[in-house]
């Protein structure tokens, strides 16, 4: 009966594990992590769905949707971090003069 | 609490110590093992509720190639860093997640949760186009990255 109540506290807990660890993250590789695990928490909120008959396939687009979307990412920080690897010898984000957050 | 209830019980408390183990580890390498545990824990959950192709997706896909490619990054740029300040004004977006995922959990905590299979053959038919868009948009942004790397290396030379 309270099936449904584990997985979304799971995806729940999970999804804000991810954002602290990507609020205190200072390096690209760690806010990776953090996005990577944003997205199991999605999916983890996705189970209740595919318990509904009509659904199940929507879901399971939904699902392929957030795998692309996660190797977009994927790829966007790999060649953030070769980028600023490149031109600052390091891959923390403290090394960014301009854009984004301040730091 | 059925069997079925209490493995799904513990999965979830692995998952949520895994990934703390992912906020809590200072070095990046372990943090990407302790992500790819918790991506496995995550596919196990579906595996416990049948959805065998989303089990497959999630395993061979999302942490056979993003969550290795992650940790070899995290190999290959390993150094731990500085223990870093959170600026407390994040709490708030935080706290307006948490609100609405506490609303959804609070409506649909009793539902009944019986996952249906896949049909594979309705959703290829179904999705054929989005999936079509999708590598368009995989391919389009494979050029654009090499062609913004290209331009780096030229301008750097």
């Amino acid at each position: 009966m309270f099936e449904v109540a584990i997985v979304l506290i799971t995806a729940m807990v999970v999804l804000l594990i991810a954002y602290l660890t990507a609020i205190s993250s200072r390096d690209l590789i760690r806010l990776l992590i953090s996005l990577e695990m944003m997205f199991g928490a999605v999916f983890l909120a996705l189970i209740p769905v595919f318990s509904i008959p009509e659904m199940a396939n929507t879901a399971f687009g939904v699902l392929v949707i957030a795998i692309f979307t996660s190797s977009s990412e994927l790829l966007i920080l790999i060649a953030s971090i070769v980028l600023l690897n490149r031109i600052k010898r390091d891959v923390s984000t403290d090394v960014v003069s301009s854009g984004g957050d301040t730091l | 609490m059925e069997i079925a209830g209490l493995i799904l019980l513990i999965i979830g408390v692995v998952t949520v110590l895994s990934s703390l183990g992912v906020l809590l580890s200072r070095d990046n390498f372990y943090s990407a093992l302790y992500m790819s545990l918790t991506m496995i824990l995550i596919a196990t959950t579906f595996a416990v509720f049948d959805v065998q192709s989303a089990f497959i997706l999630i395993a061979f896909i999302f942490i056979g190639a993003i969550g290795i490619i992650t940790v070899a990054l995290a190999a290959v740029f390993r150094f731990v860093p500085k223990k870093v300040p959170v600026d407390w004004l994040w709490v708030i977006p935080t706290a307006l997640t948490l609100a609405v995922l506490s609303y959804t959990l609070y409506k649909y905590a009793t539902f009944n949760l019986s996952a249906t299979s896949v049909d594979v053959s309705a959703f290829q038919s179904q999705y054929i186009f989005a999936i079509v868009f999708l590598f368009c948009l995989m391919v389009l942004l494979m050029v654009s990255i090499l062609n913004i790397v290209r331009r780096e290396e030229m301008c750097s030379r």
